[in-house]
């Protein structure tokens, strides 16, 4: 073992050689549950270097314990979930976006909720490190996907010391809390990717981060037009269950492909899309508020600008911008899904790999332009 | 025993936390005449939490002045400019999440 290796700070103790590194971790205490792979030097070395090598620089501080997220802790943990060196930019896209302010992960990490983020990832670097976008995207089955979820998972639990039942109240939780990351299919999609919406280029990378609950699906194997399977959606999203009923904020819809493929068959955009659930969600301030059966609410979580007479319409967010919209998933079924999110005490957020920029100028995507 | 050199290493993941720990004010042995503050967190129950917890107070210690302060949200902290006005107005504090 080279010197320079030995006297990094993160190396804690040696045990014998024929000591069992996957129990050792388990008693420390620095699994998610599931077994880890044991860190090396030399994995953790070559992860570091595929971050840009300096171990020792901070990407970030991961609340609520504020653990310093050195670029050598973002390698162990990363090597500990499993991941190739390759993924190692996509954990660090993930965790600048979850440390970035207006994500509030202070919160999301504590709250009594069952949100957890969601990471979705564009451009290049899904096929480069074989992402699945396909078929069974949410579950399990490929490396990519499992473990670059699970590397930010193991740094919120370990660095940011989301425990549960110590830092993270959560009550019921929810199975993403194991891994919770997904690539956009653009190759199936009939419209621009969800990042050149957003001003990037086709050739940039990023990875877009959302609180989240699980995904609700929806089914609807009848309509042969955009209203139909809408309308379907939009029955998903008129709860009064989902913390954006009653907080508003933000969520995320992601569209199967061929549902995708009639409602882009009738010449339709994301932003018509969009739209269209954001005006057809049919929740009322009577069912938001019990029609005051337990006293008379106001609910301050809620825009100022919404009515408050009974039957009030209570979108599910503020704008149509405030659904984020993927087309993801195998080209069989009539299949789409809602993803609620938190509420308004969040903003998702969206990072570039590596470097890069949105483009300068207006936004104009599948014939829609935004200023 | 194996020679050092065959030995594995193991990792700690967690990084290490710069902060210092700062510990809450002693606890006052009475809040009899003292001036008391109340943080909302913007919460509906967490409101009447604190109204009955305050009236309760009221009635059995004989509290001095008591002023209200909002957070700005439930889910964030208190920001730091509050806390200072909070800490110079008061000799007390109650707060209280209530979900």
């Amino acid at each position: 073992m080279p010197e320079a290796v030995q006297k990094r700070a993160a190396q804690i103790e040696t045990v014998d050689a024929d000591a069992d590194l996957i129990e050792h971790y388990y008693e420390r205490g620095f699994s998610d549950g599931l077994p880890v792979a044991p860190p090396t030097p030399e994995k953790v070395e070559a992860m570091v270097a595929a971050l840009g090598g300096e171990p020792d620089f901070l990407e970030g501080r991961v609340p609520p314990r504020w653990g310093s997220l050195t670029r050598e802790v973002l390698a162990i943990n990363a090597v500990m979930a499993g991941c190739l060196p390759e993924y190692a930019p996509v954990v660090r896209a993930a965790m600048r976006a979850l440390c970035d302010s207006h994500f509030n992960l202070n919160g999301i990490q504590a709250t009594t909720h069952m949100a957890c983020p969601l990471l979705v990832v564009n451009g290049p670097i899904r096929g480069a490190i074989g992402m699945n976008a396909d078929c069974n995207v949410f579950g399990s089955g490929n490396r990519a996907n499992a473990t670059i979820g699970r590397a930010v998972r193991l740094i919120l639990l370990n660095t940011g010391g989301g425990w549960p039942g110590e830092l993270d109240k959560s009550t019921l939780g929810h199975p993403g809390k194991y891994t919770y990351c997904i690539a956009e299919n653009e190759e199936i999609s009939p419209w621009a990717p969800y990042h050149v919406e957003k001003g990037y280029a086709p050739e940039d990378s990023t990875v877009f981060a959302i609180a989240a609950e699980a995904p609700h699906s929806v089914t609807n194997h009848i309509s042969d037009d955009p209203e139909g399977i809408l309308e379907s959606i939009c029955s998903a999203m008129s709860t009064i269950a989902h913390n954006n009923a009653v907080s508003s904020g933000s969520c995320a819809v992601v569209i199967g492909p061929e549902h995708a493929a009639t409602i882009a068959g009738k010449g339709w955009t994301r932003h018509d899309v969009r739209s269209f659930l954001w005006m057809n969600t049919k929740n009322t301030f009577a069912d938001v508020s019990f029609g005051h059966r337990y006293g008379k609410v106001y609910n301050r979580n809620l825009p100022r600008w919404y009515g408050r007479e009974a039957e009030s319409r209570i979108p599910i967010v503020p704008s149509p911008e405030n659904i984020h919209l993927f087309v993801v998933g195998g080209e069989a079924g009539r299949f789409s899904a809602f993803i609620p999110g938190w509420g308004h005490m969040t903003n998702p957020v969206l990072r570039a790999v590596d470097s890069g920029e949105p483009a300068p100028g207006a936004i104009c995507v599948d014939g829609t332009c935004m200023l | 025993m194996n020679p050092p050199e065959s030995n594995q290493v193991v990792y700690d993941p967690r990084g290490t936390v710069d902060a210092e720990p700062r510990p809450i004010s002693k606890r006052p042995a009475s809040l009899e005449g003292l001036r008391v503050g109340v943080l909302d967190n913007t919460k509906w129950n967490g409101r009447r939490f604190l109204e009955k917890t305050l009236a309760l107070l009221q009635a059995s210690e004989g509290l001095g002045e008591v002023t209200y302060y909002k957070k700005e949200s439930f889910s964030k902290n208190a920001a730091p400019e509050l806390i200072g006005r909070i800490a110079a107005e008061n000799d007390a504090v109650i707060t209280g999440i209530g979900d």
